[in-house]
């Protein structure tokens, strides 16, 4: 009997395991989590399932809060993985520690790599001008204005340049009525903030790969200090002094309930407005210009990736490449709140064409105006950048520091 | 055959020493290991060396994280916290020792923040704090005692105290729980007698209560002392620390230094600073703690 049982074991065994085997998995780990992007990655996986039999996707979602700790750490241990996301403030770590395949060949012979926006393809270049990413999600900032409340104020003209925008915000400052201009950032990623106002008086920056780095910086260069002059008086004089420790929840809530009719922000910011209040109440136009005629933008992006030891790196590209068509892409964006990869994507998609996703466009092709400039990433001085700012920024807006004492710290930080 | 006892008992204890070792000793050594290198996430994970007391140095000279202010920052946090707890705690223990109609469900109301996460506590302060739209601001306005609303969290004078007042709320239940369960161990007949000696009952609380419950007083006060040392949830969810380091604390600087520089050197180095202070605390806590089993009651 039991040797009987055995022989069977061994029959289902020989039998079984080609039939399992035609099945490939691929594991995939993404980090940007929320249950509704969960459950959207999920209907697409099954979609391109459908398509490909004989693959599977395995989708592998921790809680967002632990999701870059988990990827690390699985990369780290060389965990079974075949597609990761990767995010800007992620990607310079994994290269580094060759974590990533390098994707040249695969990219090479893409055809959609041609129709990719230039935001999309520095994205993909970040470390080494080398693509060991494919980009899915764009977030770069524009300017967006509670109409009806400019116009309570008796203001009808939407502001084109720096000086205008501080000018109203301003003028339609009145503490006792509560109501404030700008929808100030005080806390964490604060520095994006005044770093696109105070370069916008530099013009030479345009010359440079990076906003600031170990081998050049414009702190204490008069043009920006004029900047973050203005920015400070922005912030004196047309913000809520309590913005202080405005993340970005507050900012939302300052511009939905109207106390700070301007606010910047990336596209993610939309669909989340558009839920709170009616979205004939505002508009979104391209960020103003400073003295110069000019801005410099950052940009944010996720992207997937595969890790080098992955077992399955054709499978994987595959996938990816479906998910970065301009259909699939725009579609994922749509719903995600973020701006597509593809160029394609704003003239064929109904939801890109619309208006409020115009100003992104128009920043992305208006090269004379607006220049992208990333943030020094992969420099050593980055990490840990964004909490000095924050704090020596806090201490200049609370008058515990110098503007001046602040800059020339600040120079000293990036230069020694 | 004789058995060796020895061996049998070294065999029933491997398996939860081998745990324990896994789960806990592990962790700490590879901890205090990593407080020693360069143990940093931006640079080549093959490139970790040991760098003797680098990490020390570079926390204790910072030039933008003052080491000193974080020391200050954390004992005020620790012991203001501390204190009205302690007193908000025993007086709510002495109120909820008679017995009254509805005490049950009173006493659960009042326990109930003991329950709460940490983070989520923070996160709901944050917003009954703020100074634009939050509740308390509209309240004090509404009760006309202030005209301006006040950046609680924004404003370095304020930020300390409102987080303060978050972790007293949050703790006092702990207190109220351990001392009024000490309270309902010490004996009728000792208050009796002391009535009868014509005791009043100030002299009853100092002379029969405090002593009688002196060892849980003890050993609540310094576990809490660890507990608030070790409780970053509050402040990194209303403040992150700030504005300008105002609430920045040991334990606050300690994540700051792993999930956003990436280094993981300096924020173990960190903790093992915070292990030291600590372990002297828990010294005391057990001379403390014996003293009493010699002495008193």
């Amino acid at each position: 009997m039991k040797r009987f049982l055995l022989v069977l074991c061994l029959v289902v065994a020989l039998v079984g395991i080609p039939a399992f085997a035609e099945t490939k998995t691929i594991n995939f780990l993404e980090v940007m989590t929320s249950p509704e992007r969960t459950a959207m990655l999920k209907g697409m996986i099954d979609e391109y399932e459908s398509s490909h039999p004989g693959v599977k996707v395995n989708l592998i979602s921790p809680p967002y809060e632990q999701a870059d700790q988990k990827a690390t750490l699985m990369l780290n241990s060389n965990q079974p993985l075949d597609i990761i996301e990767v995010r800007d403030n992620t990607i310079k770590q994994f290269v580094n520690n060759k974590k990533l395949t390098n994707l040249a060949k695969y990219y090479r012979s893409w055809k959609e790599a041609k129709t990719l926006t230039p935001v999309s393809v520095a994205a993909a270049k970040t470390v080494d001008n080398t693509p060991y990413i494919i980009p899915q999600c764009i977030f770069i900032k524009a300017l967006f204005v509670r109409k009806d409340i400019l116009e309570k104020n008796g203001v009808t003209t939407l502001p084109n340049t720096i000086a205008e925008l501080i000018n109203t915000c301003i003028k339609i400052t009145n503490p006792a009525k509560n109501q404030y201009g700008f929808a100030w950032r005080g806390k964490s990623s604060e520095m994006k903030f005044s770093d696109y106002f105070a370069s916008a008086y530099v013009k030479d920056i345009k010359k440079d790969a990076v906003l600031y780095s170990e081998e050049k910086n414009y702190f204490t260069d008069p043009r920006y200090v004029q900047g973050m002059k203005a920015y400070v008086e922005l912030f004196k004089k047309g913000a809520p002094q309590d913005a202080i420790n405005w993340g970005f929840n507050e900012q939302i809530n300052g511009f939905v309930s109207g106390i700070t009719p301007f606010l910047i922000q990336d596209p993610d910011a939309i669909p989340l407005i558009d839920k709170m209040l009616d979205p004939e109440k505002y508009v979104v136009i391209p960020v103003p210009v400073g003295p110069t005629g000019m801005a410099y933008l950052d940009y944010g992006f996720t992207g997937l990736g595969i890790p080098s030891y992955s077992k399955n790196a054709a499978q994987a590209w595959d996938f990816i490449k479906w998910m970065s068509s301009a259909e699939k892409n725009a579609y994922f964006c749509e719903h995600y709140g973020a701006l597509p990869v593809q160029s394609t994507a704003f003239k064929t998609n109904k939801y890109f064409q619309g208006k409020h996703y115009q100003a992104f466009l128009k920043e992305m092709t208006t090269p004379s105006k607006y220049v992208f400039k990333p943030f020094p990433q992969s420099s050593p001085k980055w990490p840990g950048w964004g909490s000095i700012h924050e704090a020596d920024m806090q201490s200049v807006l609370l008058g515990q520091a110098k503007l001046e004492t602040v800059l020339a710290k600040w120079k000293d930080y990036w230069t020694k | 055959m004789r058995r060796n006892p020895m061996g049998f008992l070294i065999a029933i204890m491997l398996p939860a020493f081998l745990f324990l070792g896994l789960v806990i000793f592990f962790p700490v050594i590879k901890g205090i290991l990593i407080a020693f290198q360069n143990y940093n996430l931006n640079n080549d994970l093959s490139l970790v060396r040991f760098n003797g007391l680098d990490n020390f140095k570079a926390i204790l000279t910072d030039p933008n994280f003052n080491f000193w202010r974080i020391i200050i920052n954390t004992l005020i946090w620790i012991y203001v916290s501390l204190f009205f707890q302690f007193v908000l705690g025993f007086i709510l223990a002495l109120l909820l020792r008679e017995p009254f109609r509805g005490r049950g469900v009173y006493s659960g109301l009042v326990f109930y923040p003991w329950a709460l996460s940490g983070f989520a506590i923070g996160l709901i302060w944050a917003w009954i704090f703020n100074g634009q739209f939050g509740m308390a601001n509209d309240i004090l306005m509404r009760l006309h005692l202030i005209q301006q609303p006040i950046g609680f969290l924004s404003d370095p004078s304020f930020a300390m105290i409102s987080v303060i007042i978050v972790n007293i709320w949050y703790g006092v239940p702990f207190f109220a729980i351990m001392l009024l369960a000490a309270l309902q161990s010490i004996p009728k007949e000792l208050f009796e007698a002391a009535q009868i000696d014509g005791a009043n009952s100030v002299k009853r609380l100092f002379y029969i209560t405090i002593p009688y419950i002196k060892a849980t007083i003890v050993s609540t006060v310094l576990l809490r002392t660890i507990w608030i040392m070790n409780f970053p949830e509050i402040i990194y969810a209303m403040t992150g620390g700030g504005p300008n380091n105002a609430t920045n604390i040991l334990a606050t600087q300690m994540i700051n230094k792993i999930l956003k520089f990436y280094d993981y050197g300096q924020g173990s180095a960190m903790g093992v600073i915070i292990m030291v202070l600590l372990f002297a605390c828990a010294i005391i806590y057990l001379r403390a703690s014996g003293a009493k089993e010699e002495g008193a009651v």
